[in-house]
């Protein structure tokens, strides 16, 4: 028998109360994997019902933007925006009142920077000379 | 050979019968024999503890082997095949149909959940309550829906398509035995506007007409991935046409009125509009008329096309022409032999029928099947055919180039139009945003004669007789079009349609970027009842407030100014509008 195969029978050999050692680790081994499985398995349960939460209220989120674009068209809608500019006085602006940016200067001349006016500091008043009587 | 000898039992064979089996199942049972007696073997031949160590080793392997495929299996299905499980294959925001949305991603269409209102009979304490509040909170509810079900038997639906805000209204009575069941609805958030392009569709989410029909299965694709189908109509130029075209209307009493606004270098139709709204017929596509002048836009670049004329050949239009016993007139006779762009201008009838006639049948007939006025539009809706005169004689060739005797739709005066002022490329109009793929593009004229038209439509707003349609710095340039309808198979005169083609901006080279708005004027009411006064106007302000929206600026031309003041050299020549 060669020396590996020996330590090895020594190992499987190896006893307390006539239970094998090797017996004792591997149900431990188990044990700890059924545990770790089944937590694993309950926090992927927690988190797949947390994204089915999450991915349905992103789906009513949907239906609702859905919902408040089609509020938002039907209130932009172009006869309902006249109608309404219309009744306030508004209308098309007329050509002659139009600007680019490039005529800005031509339609109001930038001003000269005017004279920077310093006002003469008055003169300290002096304390006027009145008299109490007592 | 002892009686106990294993290995010389008695075969079960012999005892089942060895007839009645075939050599397979003898081999089994062979086996199996071996299996059940291995132990008494084993005992046999004094080696009781191999048998055990070999029992325990052969169930070790089996029980392994077993365990290393489901290993295995596990490893592949948790590693190599990700994604499978969870999320689903298809798109998140899925939905039946793609939002249907203009060029610029303004909503036009969509679908939002409805709710069906059910009840159910037996879990309603005080029905005439019931209907009473039921029928405050949703007055649209029919009385005898709503009664056949609160004194049915089992659980009905009253009333379906109920809004998100119907629904709460219902559920905040806090009746029992009512429920909802959700149901998706196409909805048109703009109502009347723009319904004649977008279309309808059916219950089952199948479309019925316009845009959701002709691109039914684009629009339904586009939905299974999550995307909006966008169609080649802005909104605001749609907008813009609208309320100018009903302004039109209603200002000159008409019976109905049509506007389309092209892009002339890709075929895009921008807006398309028909008046009245509430009418579910598009006039643009279902109806045809007799355009009048308009049509003498075609006959003139035919003419120059061929090199027939030029703007400076000289037409007699001293008297009225006599073809066999027609006599045709000039509604403002000038009395006077005029160049083609005098004849353009003053839109003699008898100067374009000289040049018809001149032209005679085959060139006229090939010319106006190449601006396609003798075959139904090419587009993505079915639209009217055209009809076309039954002989090329003379007086028809006559009647042609000023505009009678074909019905066409404004469809196809729009396309005819842009294909002119393009380079002269006919491209079929379309509602798909970028134009059509491919599209089938034929050269109508020589890009030379487009340029010259373009100049003569710009002269003929400046000095001829669409000078209502005038938008400063705009450079609009276009025809006007006023032919008397056929009322029982008499022209009458109360019975007019005004009509004005029109592109802008009509100056630079023939492929810049240009703009058709083509607004057609039904029996208008009001005098004078001419393209130039009915139409002319309404394209003028058109064009005025879509510059904006389309990126054209106002400019200076050779004729006016960029805010639309007069350069003195040109001047009307008349102002009647013909």
């Amino acid at each position: 028998m060669s020396p590996a195969l020996a330590a090895v029978n020594r190992l499987y050999a190896w006893k307390i109360r006539g239970v094998r050692w090797i017996e004792i680790i591997g149900v431990l081994l188990v044990a700890a994997m059924v545990f770790s499985v089944y937590l694993a398995k309950a926090a992927a349960a927690r988190e797949s019902a947390r994204i089915s939460d999450l991915e349905r209220q992103i789906s009513d989120n949907g239906q609702r933007v859905r919902l408040l674009r089609a509020e938002v068209a039907r209130l932009e809608r172009p006869n309902r925006l006249e109608a309404l500019s219309r009744g306030a006085g508004l209308g098309p602006v007329d050509v002659h009142r139009q600007a680019t940016a490039e005529s800005l200067p031509d339609l109001a001349p930038i001003p000269e920077p005017r004279p920077v006016i310093v006002a003469p500091t008055p003169a300290q008043p002096s304390a006027p000379a009145v008299e109490v009587e007592r | 050979m002892s009686a106990h000898d294993p290995h010389a039992g008695p075969r079960p064979v012999a005892s089942w019968g060895v007839r009645r089996f075939t050599p397979s199942w003898r081999w089994l049972a062979e086996a199996m024999w071996w299996v059940e007696h291995a132990f008494g073997r084993a005992h046999a031949d004094a080696r009781p503890e191999e048998d055990t160590r070999v029992r325990i080793f052969v169930i070790l392997s089996v029980f392994s082997a077993a365990f290393v495929c489901l290993t295995l299996g596990a490893v592949h299905a948790a590693l190599l095949t990700a994604g499978a499980g969870g999320g689903g294959s298809s798109h998140p925001n899925a939905v039946v149909r793609a939002d249907l949305v203009d060029r610029n991603g303004a909503l036009l269409a969509t679908n939002i959940v409805h709710y069906g209102l059910y009840i159910d009979p037996a879990q309603v304490w005080d029905r005439p309550a019931a209907a009473a509040q039921i029928r405050r909170a949703l007055p649209r509810v029919s009385k005898t829906r709503l009664e056949a079900a609160l004194y049915g038997d089992r659980r009905l639906l009253v009333v379906n398509r109920l809004t998100p805000r119907e629904k709460v209204a219902i559920h905040n009575l806090a009746l029992g035995g009512v429920s909802f069941e959700p149901e998706d609805v196409r909805v048109q958030p703009l109502g009347e506007s723009a319904r004649h392009v977008i279309g309808n569709v059916d219950t089952g989410g199948v479309g019925l007409s316009a845009a959701e029909r002709a691109f039914n299965d684009e629009i339904r694709a586009a939905g299974a991935r999550g995307e909006n189908f966008q169609l080649s109509i802005d909104l605001r130029v749609q907008g813009v046409l609208e309320n100018e075209l009903a302004a039109a209307a209603e200002a000159t009493q008409a019976k109905g009125a049509v506007g389309i606004i092209t892009d002339v270098q890709t075929g895009e139709v921008l807006g398309m509009a028909s008046w009245p709204a509430s009418n579910s017929r598009n006039l643009a596509a279902a109806a045809t008329y007799e355009m009048g002048s308009v049509f003498k836009t075609f006959t003139v670049a035919a003419a120059i096309d061929t090199g027939r004329a030029d703007m400076n050949t000289l037409l007699d239009a001293s008297e009225a022409l006599q073809i066999g016993s027609r006599r045709i007139t000039d509604f403002h006779a000038q009395n006077k032999v005029m160049t083609l762009e005098e004849v353009y201008l003053h839109s003699s009838n008898i100067g374009t029928s000289l040049l018809a006639t001149q032209m005679g049948p085959r060139v006229m007939r090939d010319y106006f099947g190449r601006f396609g006025l003798l075959d139904e539009a090419p587009f993505e809706f079915p639209s009217e055919n055209p009809i076309t005169p039954r002989d090329w004689s003379d007086s028809t060739l006559a009647s042609l180039s000023f505009g009678y005797g074909v019905s066409v739709t404004p469809l196809q005066v729009a396309a005819a139009m842009a294909s002119l002022t393009n380079g002269g490329r006919y491209i079929p109009l379309t509602l798909r945003k970028g134009g059509l793929p491919n599209a089938p593009v034929r050269q109508v004229v020589t890009p030379e004669t487009s340029r010259v038209m373009l100049d003569l439509l710009r002269r003929n707003v400046v000095r001829g007789s669409g000078g209502r349609a005038e938008a400063p710095g705009l450079r609009v340039g276009g025809k006007t079009g006023s032919a008397n309808k056929s009322v029982n198979g008499r022209y009458s005169t109360a019975h007019a349609v005004g009509t004005f083609a029109a592109v802008f901006p009509a100056d630079g080279p023939v492929n810049a970027r240009r703009y058709q708005i083509l607004v057609l004027i039904d029996e208008p009411q009001t005098y004078p009842r001419t393209g130039g006064f009915v139409a002319a106007p309404a394209v003028g302000r058109i064009a005025d407030r879509i510059a904006g929206f389309l990126g054209v600026a106002r400019r200076a031309d050779p004729y006016r100014t960029a805010l639309g003041d007069r350069i003195p050299a040109f001047e009307d020549l008349e102002g009647d509008g013909r």
